[in-house]
């Protein structure tokens, strides 16, 4: 068990270092630098070009500033800004901070929710509440964010005027200032992803309804909703273990066009701006956090779901 | 006897504030927050926050709402004969929202930061032509000019030169204290930045207790804040969100002409472009009016190759529609019976010129011009296309109308994209800068605007409009060019 926990920790960090040199070629085959951002409108010179260049460090072969890099990332210093000429783990605190806020609240409301209805539409399979749940679910998820973000801008706040349209709180601020602007991205987000939620739930309660032990069970006379919380939900749920922590990988990466749409000062806007202002240490940080979270969490839930599946565990201790 | 005077003085003070009417309500705005964290309350940094250092500081000159300069800081002024002194009569009595009074001194301090080159303020170039300033009394400036510039006053009124107390340079950036309408509270760039009525605004209390400057960075954002009811007021609505505000009771909109104008750069150094005629009949090819409702959907003015904005009063009043058979017969006498081939660079950095391209492609095509549109990746558009290429696309900000003709056309300027050399063009700019006669000066710009679009490489089809979306709760809001809104004037409901 031990050495297959950390087998799983070394692939992870494998992992997060290729990604980490993937991230930085990237970046550098990007036309255009932090310096060509800064000088461009008024028709950068030359001279002033190569000085800029010199003074961000940006003239060094690209080997060096990668292991430079790295090697800070290592300790936690993710280097300077190029326009705020802050360091990036500062500002990325409080972007980070919010993203989890976001999350966190868009998981509270979410994953109940989409546990509840994956379990409904699963039982009452092709009946009314499942075609009607099951349809909702599919427009939720096949409508892109930012139709359904704006619908519900257009609605709630220029309509109705109940909840304010977009986030004006800055990223410092504490929690209550977010209310009661979080709500409409919190809705948003916990509408895509209680679809995926429950459509998953949906179908593995399908599936261990109809399997052998539970008819085993219905034939051997227990009581049905004994049957369904004692033997078919724990079995039922697992899966979705797995489904929840990509989303909420995917919830903390920053869930860029909600958080462009509704102007909220999480990670995911914080990389956009960094994009078109050329601040590429800021660019490169961030996807490094953002990969670095999807290893980690994605690790926790396969280590989770086997500590639940005694098949799982098993399996691999006796290799 | 004293309890009766303190009564009578209260008395007094009530009548007074009830007669003058308090400022009262709070408007908001955005601001676009270009600049991130870096975003700055100096006037003349490259991270200002203009939508508040309007605000809170003054210009020694600024513009009355038809664009002519008027008394701000500064209440009169005049120049010596061959206008290389001008001389500057300060308004008196002025106080700095810290207490302490504005004089000539701080006049010193704020334009020689402008012009220290260890700043590199981008205000600079619009006071360059400054050699030295002096303080003739608490209450007169002189500057001293490098050459004849008959529209200094003009100059001062760029929108970043404002005044702030001397030897604030290092602080500034945070404090924001300045003589304007309202007072800094509290600066927060990525979020809300509070102000406050100054009620000791040289020119009367302002009619908003409070401001809120909120930085938004995404248009699409800002826009839909508006709608909400969360900002009152944005100038970067596109022609496309028109319809939201357009015929809606809660919002007014207002087109507002401005100095910024999208074209295309034909390089008088290049073959055929060497050639006058040639120049001239890509530019006749044009339809202008067309371009303006395709490419801008219908928001913007038609320019007759002139950079000068279309409500500057120097602008020339030229006519030019669109001429085929001109244009052919031009290109025939130059010899191109057959027309010419075009290659025209566009990027997406500026989204309209694709669009300007197409459309000018079609066009040009009755008059024998047949264009190619290369377009460029947007990061290396100015340095690699831009400047280097035949032809390209090109885009100018606002700028006054000397300051336009300078900086573009002159043989020597830095930026003449076109490389455009006409000594008689310079030797008209050198002799409007000296004239102190206004009409006789404007007369002067005009001919050099005439003799752009008789010679000029650089086709500038329109002038851009922008379009201001307001609250209908906020009053008295001057729908004119920014940086003459006056801000004291506004109320909300």
């Amino acid at each position: 068990m031990l050495t297959m926990i950390l087998r799983r920790i070394f692939l992870g960090l494998a992992t997060i270092s290729i990604v980490s040199l993937i991230i930085f070629a990237g970046v550098e085959i990007l036309p255009g630098d932090a310096c060509t951002q800064y000088l461009e409108q008024d028709q950068a010179d030359v001279e002033l070009l190569e000085k800029c260049r010199d003074d961000l460090n940006l003239n060094r072969p690209a080997h060096e500033r990668y292991t430079e890099w790295a090697l800070g990332a290592l300790t936690g210093d993710l280097g300077m800004s190029v326009n705020g000429e802050a360091k990036i783990s500062d500002l990325v605190g409080a972007r980070f901070a919010n993203s989890l806020l976001l999350a966190f609240f868009a998981l509270l409301v979410g994953v109940p929710l989409a546990m509840l209805l994956g379990v409904i539409t699963g039982l009452w399979r092709d009946r009314k509440p499942d075609i009607i749940f099951s349809t909702i679910a599919i427009f939720a998820m096949t409508i892109p964010e930012f139709v359904s973000a704006t619908l519900l801008i257009l609605v709630f706040s220029v309509w109705l005027g109940w909840l304010p349209g977009i986030v004006l709180t800055s990223a410092g601020s504490p929690i209550s200032e977010f209310f009661p602007e979080i709500l409409l991205p919190v809705i948003v987000l916990s509408l895509v992803m209680t679809a995926h939620v429950m459509r998953m739930v949906r179908s593995s309660v399908i599936e261990v309804m109809a399997s052998d032990y539970v008819q085993m069970a219905t034939l051997k006379g227990v009581p049905y909703w004994q049957m369904v919380f004692r033997h078919a939900l724990p079995n039922a749920l697992l899966p979705a273990i797995n489904v929840v922590a990509l989303t909420i990988a995917w919830l903390l990466g920053g869930v860029v066009v909600i958080e462009v749409v509704f102007n909220y000062p999480g990670l995911g806007r914080m990389m956009i701006d960094a994009i078109s202002d050329r601040d590429l240490p800021v660019v490169q940080a961030i996807a490094l956090i953002v990969a670095s979270i999807y290893v980690c969490i994605n690790l926790t839930a396969d280590l989770m779901t086997m500590i639940a599946n005694p098949k799982l565990r098993t399996m691999y201790l006796r290799k | 006897m004293k309890k009766l005077l303190t009564a009578t003085g209260v008395i007094l003070a009530m009548t007074v504030t009830s007669v003058m009417a308090a400022p009262s309500g709070t408007f908001r705005q955005a601001h676009e927050l270009g600049f991130g964290s870096s975003s700055s309350l100096d006037p003349i940094s490259k991270g200002r926050v203009f939508q508040i250092t309007e605000k809170i500081m003054s210009r020694l000159v600024r513009p009355d709402t038809t664009g002519k300069p008027s008394a701000d800081l500064a209440v009169s002024w005049s120049a010596n004969s061959d206008a290389t002194e001008w001389t500057f009569k300060l308004r008196e009595g002025v106080k700095f929202h810290d207490g302490s009074s504005f004089g000539s001194e701080d006049v010193l301090y704020s334009i020689n930061r402008v012009l220290d080159p260890e700043i590199k303020s981008p205000a600079r170039s619009a006071l360059k032509m400054i050699d030295k300033v002096e303080a003739v009394d608490e209450s007169t400036v002189k500057f001293s000019l490098s050459t004849p510039f008959a529209d200094m006053p003009l100059q001062l009124m760029d929108y970043r030169i404002r005044m702030i107390p001397e030897g604030s340079g290092d602080t500034i950036a945070m404090t924001g204290i300045g003589t304007g309408p309202f007072k800094l509270v509290k600066f927060d760039a990525e979020g809300v930045t509070k102000l406050v009525a100054n009620m000791d605004y040289y020119e009367g209390a302002p009619g908003v207790a409070e401001m809120e400057i909120i930085g938004i960075g995404d248009g699409q954002a800002r826009v839909q804040a508006l709608l909400g009811g969360q900002i009152d007021f944005e100038n970067t609505v596109t022609n496309l969100q028109r319809p939201m505000f357009e015929n809606s009771p809660k919002f007014t909109l207002t087109a507002v002409p401005t100095g910024n104008w999208r074209g295309l750069v034909f390089r008088t150094d290049q073959e055929p472009f060497t050639d006058v005629r040639v120049r001239q009949a890509v530019r006749m090819a044009a339809d202008r009016n067309e371009l303006v409702q395709l490419v801008m959907g219908g928001g913007g003015v038609v320019a007759c190759d002139t950079p000068v904005k279309p409500d500057d009063q120097y602008r020339a009043a030229i006519e030019c529609p669109q001429d085929i058979e001109g244009a052919k017969k031009l290109l025939a006498d130059a010899g191109y019976p057959n027309g010419i081939d075009v290659e025209v660079y566009v990027a997406t950095l500026e989204p309209t010129w694709p669009k300007l391209a197409e459309a000018y492609q079609q066009q040009a095509a009755r008059a024998g011009i047949r264009v190619t549109i290369k377009q460029v990746p947007s990061d290396g558009f100015w340095k690699e296309a831009w400047m280097k290429k035949t032809v390209a696309a090109t885009r100018w900000n606002e700028r006054p109308a000397d300051q336009a003709l300078h900086e573009i056309y002159l043989s020597t300027a830095k930026w003449n994209e076109s490389f455009y050399k006409d000594e008689g063009f310079d030797a008209l700019l050198g002799k409007a800068r000296r004239e102190l006669d206004f009409d006789k000066r404007k007369a002067l710009y005009v001919q050099a605007q005439e003799h752009l679009h008789q010679t000029a490489g650089t086709l500038i089809p329109y002038h851009v409009t922008k379009l201001y979306a307001l609250n209908s709760r906020v009053k008295n809001f001057d729908m004119v060019v920014n940086e003459a809104i006056r801000w004291h004037k506004i109320t909300v409901e």
